[in-house]
């Protein structure tokens, strides 16, 4: 009887067999293609946010920080095991992984990084205490851990030409500014060798050859625009981060628009709705807030519809004079975007001009919210819209919000919408699991074909 | 140099926003207690919501004073409905306590507007409270968001049946429960340790951790296996290094760089094979042999099932084929697209003997199903056992009856290990 059911079920068994999963495979290169073509491996300073991604996403291939934060802003241990600070978050001890070698086979001793970070912090007290390493300064520093986990704050060294030299999963084998960058596979990383051996990165690729490309099979891994998923139904290999980025208008203090009742009811006047559905082809969320809603719970108490009327009343009595709204021209949504704003604006009788030249009063502007710590990210996003810093009294939601509410208050940044970025994978790729806060966590994927 | 390692300590953590709470209040035990009669089912923490509750109310309150409001709530997180309405009536109960009452707009002083909404880690609750014509104040609260838990199921000639025995965020790579005085231990494996916990009122409590000393670094997909011993308690075998137990009281654990190859079964003279130190697999090279064959292609897993006059080994090779070696010949399994995990286990139904397989392998889910291979052919022999996230490990476990099974939960990227058994179906 039981024999008869065996029977039965051999037949319906191997039918319909699913492809099996397994264990990952080591071998191959995974190649990949970006769009921003650097000269030198290094954080660009005033570039777009595609360039700094572009950078963050190699650096955190070639070099490791010492603490990492994951999405919900809790930190990680990196190259430091563990840590500990003073009440008042003045002096912080961090205990060291120990036996990390850099890519030129020096160790990663106290000293070393101790050495990296005091060059970059003159603010800050570094000091080497046998495996720990201290760091001191004159006011409290409760974002630390979130601060060392930054890009900027990796610990590398420069190759006498400049090449960054880490202790990541992947070392530089070749770069070729603005062209090509390989990166092969570092046998001695102390998480374990990735188990690609190679990173082929075709740099200075438009998205359109990026998406060529992919389609062809002739890349594994490329830059796509949040609205891709939106236009494929949501293909499993595209994969898009939370809201990451901010467009905006920024308001310098050279602006003919000193009256804030201008810019409070030029906010008001903005309609997002139809320029997130329409010119953004749904991607993103309309925003009132620096911060998106999934750091912080609290972005709705921020109002994002148009309210006319009552920009109408906050103008009423108020000195209108002509703007010059700016936009970077990089940015291949944003002229369309700055061209609707200024129609909404003329809705309230006051008069937004587009243009590049001349003196901006207004920029529509895009920049990167490169923590998952909400004060961290507050701080970082204030510094690059050309606001104050925040004060923050207190660690709980209610001080968050005061702050990033005082700012706002000011009326010189208009949030306009938190953006996603986005990433399309070959189906070579196995084991692909980006960031949801847009890392790409490259020294885990491995190859289907090309094994061993 | 030897590192030893251990898993992160951390002294303080992170700043977060979880707001203070505080305890007391009848009402607020009366609220915490109807919400958990009521929302129990859906994971919600009752004492958590009805906590935000009062301090929302206390916040609210302290800006409108005592008087009449209305008052709306919209919901823009994933609080079900039932549990939205029942917040509400915390709400309304608590801002009672505070001298507010709820009242249409021509009889009240102001009016407030909740928003129940949700950060990625936290419940966040704000208040618009506008009194008077323009004066428009807001305050929030925040409480965590729970955690979701997992399923079971089942059908076919025979029944895998699994159960949880632990969970932890660092990759658990083996775990195995022993009976010893003083009642069960579970002995738990990952890369720094091998922690011993004893079972006190049906919770696992930490008894015991034997740090893993080595120098070779680990590989990034480490694995790593717990075998019980006859004459001291345990050995470890992990890449390039092998750990073994203490005879006597008090239990140690002593660890050497050591290539020597791991043990195929539970069976202390059994087969064993070369491990790869930097990589994740076996490399295929055999002590003593199946038969005459010493050499076999590299694999992830094998399992051993036993035949009239000899043992067939079935291998779950690298380059995803699956392979039968009975000592003369080495088939390879045409059509079975397994996954690279496989144990074998014996039971009373069936041939006796069954092999234990990972399947489909989606990020979501996976399943673990019993085959049988009654000639070369194998018959799926057990409806799919399933698991939310991908079976990492699978591994006979002591008494052969039953495997391990970790499972890296794709929600919450924790670690889960179970142990699997069989027991025969209708």
């Amino acid at each position: 009887m039981r024999r008869i059911a065996f029977l039965f079920l051999a037949a319906a068994s191997l039918l319909g067999a699913a492809e099996g999963a397994t264990r990952p495979r080591y071998g191959g290169t995974v190649r990949v293609m970006l769009q921003s073509a650097p000269t030198s491996l290094e954080l660009p300073a005033g570039g777009t946010p595609a360039d700094y991604w572009d950078a963050a996403r190699i650096l955190s291939m070639i070099a490791d920080n010492l603490v990492e934060i994951d999405t919900a802003g809790h930190a990680q241990p990196a190259l430091a095991l563990s840590w500990q600070s003073d009440m008042n978050g003045k002096r912080w001890q961090f205990t060291l992984r120990r036996g990390v070698k850099f890519h030129d086979g020096t160790a990663a001793l106290p000293a070393t990084i101790t050495q990296i970070l005091g060059e970059r912090h003159s603010d800050w007290t570094v000091r080497t205490a046998g495996d720990s390493l201290t760091v001191e300064s004159e006011s409290p520093m409760p974002s630390l851990l979130a601060e060392l986990a930054l890009p900027r704050n990796a610990i590398l060294k420069r190759s006498a030409s400049g090449l960054p030299v880490g202790t990541g999963a992947f070392r530089v084998a070749d770069f070729q500014p603005g062209k090509l960058l390989k990166l092969a596979a570092n046998e001695e990383s102390w998480a374990g060798r990735p188990f690609a051996d190679a990173i082929e990165i075709e740099l200075g690729k438009s998205q359109r050859d990026q998406a060529i490309a992919l389609e062809l099979t002739k890349t594994d891994l490329i830059e796509t625009p949040p609205q891709a998923i939106t236009a494929n139904g949501g293909a499993q290999r595209v994969r898009a981060s939370l809201p990451v980025e901010l467009m905006a208008l920024v308001f310098p203090s050279s602006s003919k628009a000193q009256d804030a009742r201008v810019r409070e009811a030029l906010a008001l006047a903005i309609d997002r709705k139809p320029i997130q559905s329409v010119l953004l082809k749904g991607a993103g969320e309309p925003a009132a807030s620096i911060l998106p809603n999934w750091m912080t719970g609290y972005s709705r108490v921020f109002p994002v519809q148009a309210n006319l009327q009552r920009a109408r009343v906050v103008l009423a009595g108020s000195r209108q004079p002509a703007l010059t709204l700016s936009y970077d021209p990089r940015d291949p949504q944003a002229q369309l975007i700055a061209e609707r704003i200024a129609l909404n604006a003329r809705e309230i009788d006051v008069t937004l001009q587009v243009s590049l030249s001349g003196v901006a009063d207004v920029t529509l502007t895009r920049i990167v919210l490169p923590s998952s710590d909400s004060a961290t990210c507050l701080r970082e996003a204030a510094l690059e819209l050309g606001m104050t810093q925040p004060l923050l009294h207190g660690n709980s939601v209610e001080d968050l919000y005061s702050s990033e509410r005082a700012l706002l208050d000011l009326h010189n940044v208009i949030p306009l919408f938190h953006l996603p970025i986005a990433t399309a994978a070959g189906a070579r790729l196995r084991n692909w699991q980006p960031g949801r806060t847009g890392n790409w966590n490259l020294s885990d994927v491995w190859l289907e074909a090309d094994s061993r | 140099m030897t590192v030893a390692s251990q898993p992160a300590r951390y002294n303080l953590r992170i700043p977060n926003m979880y707001g203070r709470w505080s305890g007391g209040l009848r009402i607020g035990w009366l609220a915490a207690f109807f919400l958990a009669a009521t929302l129990a089912p859906s994971l919600l923490s009752a004492s958590v919501l009805g906590d935000a509750a009062r301090q929302l109310a206390h916040k609210i309150s302290s800006v409108t004073g005592p008087g009449a409001i209305t008052l709306d709530i919209t919901n823009r997180s994933s609080l079900d409905e039932k549990a939205v309405r029942e917040a509400r009536s915390a709400l309304e109960a608590e801002l009672r306590t505070g001298g507010v009452r709820t009242a249409a707009a021509d009889e009240s002083m102001g009016s407030v507007q909740v928003t129940l909404s949700e950060s990625i880690r936290e419940y966040v609750w704000s208040a618009e409270v506008v009194i008077g014509s323009d004066e428009r104040g807001v305050v929030l609260v925040s409480a965590p968001r729970p955690q979701t838990g997992g399923t079971p199921s089942s059908s076919m000639p025979l029944v895998l049946r699994k159960n949880f025995l632990f969970t932890q965020e660092q990759p658990i790579l083996d775990a195995t429960v022993i009976e010893m005085s003083g009642g069960p231990r579970l002995l738990l494996l990952d890369a720094g340790q091998v922690a011993v916990y004893r079972q006190q009122s049906g919770r696992w409590e930490q008894e015991a951790s034997l740090a893993i000393t080595h120098v070779r670094i680990f590989p990034r997909d480490l694995r790593g296996r717990l075998l019980l011993r006859r004459d001291h308690l345990f050995d470890v075998h992990l890449p390039g290094v092998i750990c073994r137990s203490s005879v006597t009281a008090p239990l140690t654990l002593v660890c050497n760089e050591s290539d020597e190859p791991w043990p195929l079964s539970a069976d202390d003279n059994g087969m064993r094979a070369f491990f790869a130190p930097a990589r994740n697999f076996f490399t295929g090279t055999l002590a003593p042999g199946i038969g005459k064959v010493a050499n076999a292609p590299s694999f992830y897993s094998a399992a051993a099932l036993p035949r009239a006059g000899y043992t067939l080994w079935v291998l779950a090779a690298v380059d995803g084929s699956i392979h039968a070696l009975d000592g003369m010949t080495d088939q390879v399994i045409r059509g079975a697209k397994w996954g690279s995990q496989m144990a074998a286990v014996h039971s009373s139904c069936g041939s006796g003997t069954q092999l234990l397989v990972s399947e489909s392998g989606t990020p979501e889910q996976d399943s673990v199903r019993a085959v049988e291979i009654p000639d070369r052919d194998p018959v799926f022999a057990s409806s799919p056992l399933e698991f939310d996230g991908p079976v990492v490990a699978l591994w006979t476990d002591a008494s052969g009856t039953g495997a391990s099974a970790i499972v890296k939960r794709q929600d919450t990227g924790w670690y889960e290990a179970y142990r699997i058994s069989i027991s025969c179906g209708s």
